[in-house]
């Protein structure tokens, strides 16, 4: 169904300092998987896994530009010489951000749209999509305006938009990565359908537990070449000191430890929230609560499922919404509303959005205040931009770094901000096992310098890792 | 929250796409193009009134109040107080009053076309119109730009505000705080245009290929009956006038 033979692919892109160069995607890589199969691809980041993904459905060498040798045939089409809407009906693909992944405003419009790409008669698309809405149960999905739809919701109508046209092959990059538990365990339940039905699944994801009952085959990628492959009875026999030596998430779920820091002794010391009380102008959405308390100079996680109010939380406390009742104590006294933003900083899931200047070291010398002299904010963030491994990159534009540079850049702006709590939101969605010690490595660090860190996460390993105690919205 | 974002669920707009568009051209030719009197005038309250009507239509009921209550008053003030007034006093509330006055109506039918149409109900029309994809597909994505900027926008300024960049204040300035906001904003518009363009691909869109629709565009009673009256306006607004 698919095969790979010694396919090597290179990106075309600038590095950092604005030189033209090749980034491996893969190298001299051959795979061949079967019609039926379901291969999960896993590795660190830039391992090449999605790289496979779009040789699959033609993104790579059509969309993303590179050098490509060697051969890769898909259903017996040549992905070289044949164009993106030649493999398109063959392959289905779902992408990571459920942002940017629809053409449609409205769901149904949405989950017709690949067949009406294909000239399928509209009788036939309607089947097709009554049939899909009554598998993936989405009958309340129907018709609905796709901006009105929460992560999870979006993430079904992207599979389902993808089994209207019944592909053979489904290829998903990265599918689990903003959704919660819950979320989670939709998208197994889809993908076990798909398995049921005989589809040639090829998934590649980080989040490995909810994938191990299902895989045929994992496959482990390491600098875009196979490193090792496991069939399924591999797979159900691996322990967990065989992921963690291969730099993998855990194959099994890990439970969440309980709330511990609980009890009823007042800690004269922490973050304590009373009566907090927010509603959004026409919306359910809001939180509710009498006291929480988080322990000063402790990691914290918040957990809870969607909806619970985790992010209005956060928001409330950093001072975004004014007109939220309730009050916050930390260091023996009243923070009111206007001053919160001195008080919590927060690194937000998409980093994006928080960088504003046009260095690395500008960027964190706009946290510090402007009365200390310029001299001293230049000699403070070098400081930390060295504990932070950025010195090197302290002229480069925040923009053109990776994903994980963006991240610690921001952190470095909350650090030298002097904000005695640095609220993180989300910061692992995505991340592999690497990747996610180095941001339980850098909790530690800023534990150490004394500050409160609070955690919004669904990832139960991080929180395994790191938080000393848990805090659950519900 | 819903900056011209589509939000039709449930009830299905009555007008074909193509009578929007038309209605969009006509209504801002007599908008701008109109005085505040006589059968100008007249023109100008019935354009006002066609936003109105089709916002309680798709049960957009703050809105339609909202647009009554000020679209009411730019046309009192249009018939009674720019007349009125005299030297400066006319000059500050022309000047103040005029350029929202021209704009209003227009804007509020654009809001509605956002909110109403769907991307595939466009696109058909487009199809039907023999405009070619490569106008008819970058036009349709507008449908989803507008509500996207707006998502990301909301972001930027709160980790503004998390910063304490302000109009005043430390790290303040209006120049500094466009900058600040521009680059971010148009870095990921880049990117989730990009994302959204590869997505796109992958499930056969194909400019130039033929394609079918599910969705039923047809031009009704109520769509021929607002052409006929469009026209009217254009016949008056070209040749009468």
């Amino acid at each position: 169904m698919i095969k790979l033979q010694n396919v090597s692919f290179h990106y075309k892109n600038t590095d950092a300092f604005g030189k033209q160069q090749r980034t491996r995607g893969v190298d001299e890589l051959s795979l061949i998987i079967q019609k039926g199969e379901f291969v999960v691809l896993a590795g660190d980041s830039g391992c090449g896994k999605t790289t496979v993904t779009r040789l699959i459905n033609g993104l790579v060498p059509h969309y993303y530009e590179g050098e490509l040798t060697g051969s890769a045939t898909v259903c017996g089409l040549d992905v070289a010489s044949s164009g993106i809407g030649d493999l398109s009906p063959h392959v289905g693909s779902v992408f990571q951000n459920p942002r940017s992944q629809f053409f449609n405003v409205d769901t149904t419009s949405e989950l017709a749209f690949a067949s009406e790409n294909l000239c399928v008669e509209p009788k036939e698309i309607h089947r097709s999509i009554r049939r899909v809405a009554e598998e993936m149960k989405l009958e309340n999905l129907m018709d609905r305006s796709i901006f009105a739809l929460s992560g999870g919701e979006k993430q079904k109508i992207a599979c389902a938009s993808v089994a209207v046209a019944e592909p053979e092959i489904m290829v998903l990059d990265e599918p689990s990565s903003n959704l919660d538990e819950a979320g989670v365990e939709e998208l197994r339940r889809v993908l076990a359908l798909w398995k049921n039905k005989g589809r040639t699944i090829v998934v590649a994801e980080h989040r490995l537990y909810y994938l191990a009952d299902l895989a045929d085959r994992l496959i482990l990628l390491k600098d875009g070449r196979i490193a090792e492959a496991f069939d399924a009875s591999a797979v159900a026999a691996m322990t967990e000191a065989d992921t963690a030596s291969r730099g993998l998430r855990a194959l099994r779920k890990v439970p969440l430890t309980e709330p511990g820091q609980q009890s009823g002794r007042p800690d004269e010391d922490a973050l304590i929230c009373r009566d907090f009380d927010f509603h959004y102008k026409h919306s359910e959405n809001g939180i509710y609560f009498a006291e929480k308390q988080f322990r000063r100079g402790a990691v914290t996680a918040i957990v809870g499922h969607n909806g619970a109010g985790k992010s209005t939380f956060a928001r409330v406390l950093c001072g975004l919404e004014k007109r939220a009742k309730g009050t916050v104590q930390f260091d023996g006294r009243d923070w009111p509303v206007k001053k919160r933003p001195a008080l919590c900083y927060m690194i937000m899931q998409d980093v994006n959005h928080q960088l504003f200047t046009d260095s690395v070291l500008e960027e964190v010398m706009l946290s510090m205040p402007v009365t200390i002299p310029e001299a001293h904010r230049r000699e403070q963030a070098l400081t930390v931009l060295d504990k932070l491994d950025l010195l090197p990159l302290k002229d480069i534009h925040p923009m053109a770094l990776s994903g994980g540079q963006k991240q610690r850049v921001a952190i470095a702006s909350g650090v030298v901000s002097e904000n005695p709590i640095l609220l993180f939101d989300e910061p692992t969605s995505g991340l592999d096992l690497k990747h996610m010690r180095q941001v339980a490595d850098l909790f530690r660090l800023l534990k150490e310098e004394g500050r409160t860190v609070l955690v919004i996460t669904h990832d139960t390993e991080l929180v395994h890792e790191i938080a000393d105690g848990v805090v659950s919205f519900s | 929250m819903k900056f011209f974002q589509y939000g039709n669920e449930g009830y299905k707009s009555i007008l074909d796409p193509r009578t929007k568009l038309l209605l969009l051209i006509v209504i801002n030719v007599v908008i701008i193009g109109t005085g505040f009197t006589g059968t100008d005038y007249v023109l100008r309250v019935i354009c006002a009134v066609i936003p109105f009507v089709l916002f309680l239509m798709i049960r957009r009921f703050r809105t339609a109040l909202l647009y009554a209550l000020v679209c009411g008053f730019m046309l009192l003030a249009e018939r009674f107080l720019f007349p009125s007034t005299h030297g400066v006093l006319n000059l500050i509330i022309v000047i103040t009053l005029g350029p929202f006055s021209r704009i209003l109506v227009g804007y509020a039918f654009a809001y509605y076309m956002m909110c109403s149409t769907t991307v595939s109900e466009f696109v058909t029309a487009m199809k039907r119109m023999r405009v070619p994809d490569a106008i008819s597909i970058p036009l349709s994505v507008m449908f989803r730009f507008f509500p996207t900027l707006a998502e990301e926008n909301r972001a930027i300024r709160d980790a503004m505000r998390l910063r304490g960049i302000r109009l005043t204040g430390k790290n303040g300035g209006l120049l500094r705080q466009i900058e600040y906001e521009v680059v971010p904003l148009m870095m990921s518009t880049l990117r989730i245009g990009d994302e959204l363009s590869a997505a796109s691909l992958t499930k056969g869109l194909n400019a130039g290929r033929p394609r079918t629709h599910i969705c039923h565009v047809k031009m009704e009673i109520w769509d021929w009956a607002l052409v006929l009256l469009s026209l009217g306006f254009l016949f008056y607004m070209l040749v009468l006038r």
